[in-house]
């Protein structure tokens, strides 16, 4: 058997997305990845890089990945029709954009590595386009995770500590929300770590400004479903 | 959850398929039936305005395609054709679909772009031809999505993983279970409808010419529409696959990883090298660098237009 997924695609995920054409991975999926940067940065963008996994280098240009990947990143949806324009809106925003070329390893073909600077922060994920406009990240900021953009997701970025984890899920259990899966990493005992917790329903605004509060959160980013 | 389609006919064998999909979508999503019915709603009449639009042709973005649809819309209209009226539609209708996304249309994956005119193309046609309520179409459309969500338990859905059986051998597999549904047929026929379209997919490389979604995509979402609803008709008949659905999905799994990596989607084997495959990919190439060319001397001359007003 091939990859399992972890979770069931749904049925909406199959019988979609609407997009602009041509290329569900290319295009869609692609779209997405630029999106998720983005919305993680927060900010409108200054610079963004795209460095391509050679399969994906091969092929983007006839499948319009590159109005896709910068389509995303200045915030457009995968079913707006500006898209074929992205390149000369990003430009009109004064937004700078680079394509390269870096093989990423053992990964899917369509891999990208995305770097986005905006005037006060910078994220840089690592993501693939696995395919029907589906898409996982595996690396946000230097951090291993799994991240699809199907839910609302919260990232944490804080100082690794016993019982952090049971903190920041506590607060969320008083919510009455369910958590769907959970990941964390680090990067050094008891220096930088990472927590993704994507939930089946969205946090209150006091939720969030409870567990952002709480001490040794480096930085929080609370996103919705991709669309 | 439903892990197999063995699984799944045991759970739906009395039942109405597309109940059981959105019930187990439900259950694991947290989206509520209603709300996949409303959006399966809005993207079958973005479905119908793609196959509205194609009719008409234009030029693709690689301009390899584009006047497919109009063609067999012409000789339609004309009274030319020589196949029934459904199966044509089925063709016109794939490839008013397909000629809409290799123009950065907007259009509706189903499971892919590339693959995205065979499910429209069966169930429109067929909506259209036999006068089915289209919120039927819309159930048809649950069932089809419901075949493809377990079939991408397995294996990732594009041509880069394992070639075009994996987006329309898929798409196939998929609108034959939705065609069977909208006959009437059991579960029991709409998984065998999917098992024999499928299994009849197997092999089918990715080797789009330049690497665009245009040769051969756009024809072979046309035929393949035709090959899913004679699919349907054999399991509406009762004809039934010998080896079961699970069992394919595996084959297709294991097929993909042993294709060469020309033959999935690279652009580096197949159609894509052949003599004419070589010529326009080297057009294409020619035809991009003189467009960046053009562009950097225009960005130059900008520059130098800034710095001239700013001197006087």
């Amino acid at each position: 058997m091939a990859v399992r997924h972890d979770r069931k695609v749904s049925i909406l995920d199959v019988m979609g997305p609407v997009m602009v054409g041509p290329s569900s991975s290319h295009t869609a999926g692609t779209a997405r990845l630029g999106r998720v940067a983005r919305e993680i940065l927060d900010e409108d963008p200054l610079h963004v890089r795209f460095s391509l996994h050679p399969p994906l280098a091969a092929t983007y240009r006839g499948h319009g990945s590159d109005f896709a990947l910068v389509g995303g990143a200045i915030g457009l949806n995968v079913d707006d029709p500006r898209i074929p324009e992205a390149i000369r809106i990003a430009e009109q925003m004064g937004v700078t954009i680079e394509f390269g070329e870096e093989d990423l390893g053992d990964v899917h073909p369509n891999t990208v590595h995305i770097e986005i600077k905006g005037p006060t922060r910078e994220v840089e994920i690592v993501g693939s386009s696995i395919g029907g406009g589906v898409i996982e990240v595996f690396k946000i900021n230097g951090f291993q995770t799994r991240f699809k953009g199907d839910s609302p997701t919260l990232l944490l970025f804080y100082r690794d500590r016993p019982g952090m984890i049971s903190e920041v899920t506590k607060i969320i259990a008083e919510e009455g929300i369910n958590i769907a899966s959970l990941y964390c990493s680090r990067k050094q005992r008891g220096k930088d770590a990472f927590m993704q917790i994507d939930v089946d329903s969205p946090l209150s605004e006091e939720a969030l400004r409870r567990i952002c509060s709480a001490l040794d959160v480096v930085d929080a980013r609370y996103l919705d479903r991709i669309p | 959850m439903i892990e197999s389609f063995k699984q799944l006919e045991e759970i739906a064998r009395d039942r109405d398929l597309a109940d059981v999909f959105l019930e187990s979508d439900e259950q694991e999503h947290a989206v509520p039936a209603e709300d996949i019915l409303e959006a399966l709603r809005k993207r079958r009449a973005v479905m119908r305005d793609c196959v509205e639009r194609g009719k008409s042709g234009g030029d693709s973005m690689g301009k390899l395609v584009g006047n497919e649809a109009r063609l067999l819309h012409q000789a339609f209209q004309e009274g030319r054709t020589f196949l029934d009226p459904l199966t044509v539609k089925a063709e016109l209708y794939a490839l008013s679909v397909m000629g809409e996304n290799a123009r950065m249309g907007v259009i509706v994956a189903a499971p892919t772009a590339g693959a995205g005119g065979v499910v429209p193309g069966m169930l429109l046609a067929l909506e259209e031809e036999r006068n089915v309520d289209p919120e039927k179409t819309v159930r048809a459309l649950v069932v089809a999505g419901g075949i493809g969500s377990i079939i991408a338990l397995s294996a990732n859905i594009s041509g880069a993983a394992g070639g075009c059986q994996n987006e329309v051998g898929v798409a196939s597999s998929m609108g034959a279970a939705g065609v069977a549904y909208m006959m009437g047929g059991t579960t029991r026929n709409c998984i065998h409808a999917a098992a024999i379209a499928l299994k009849n997919t197997l092999g089918l490389v990715c080797d789009p010419v330049g690497g665009l979604v245009e040769v051969p995509c756009v024809k072979r979402n046309a035929l393949f529409a035709v090959h899913g609803l004679t699919a349907a008709q054999l399991a509406l008949a009762g004809v039934e696959s010998v080896i079961p659905m699970d069992e394919i999905v595996e084959a297709m799994v294991r097929i993909g990883r042993s294709l060469p990596r020309g033959l999935r989607e690279t652009a580096e084997g197949g159609l894509a090298t052949t003599d004419t495959g070589r010529a326009i990919a080297q057009r294409l190439k020619d035809e991009a660098n003189r467009r960046r060319a053009e562009k950097a001397a225009e960005r130059e001359r900008a520059a130098q237009e800034r710095k001239t007003h700013v001197t006087s």
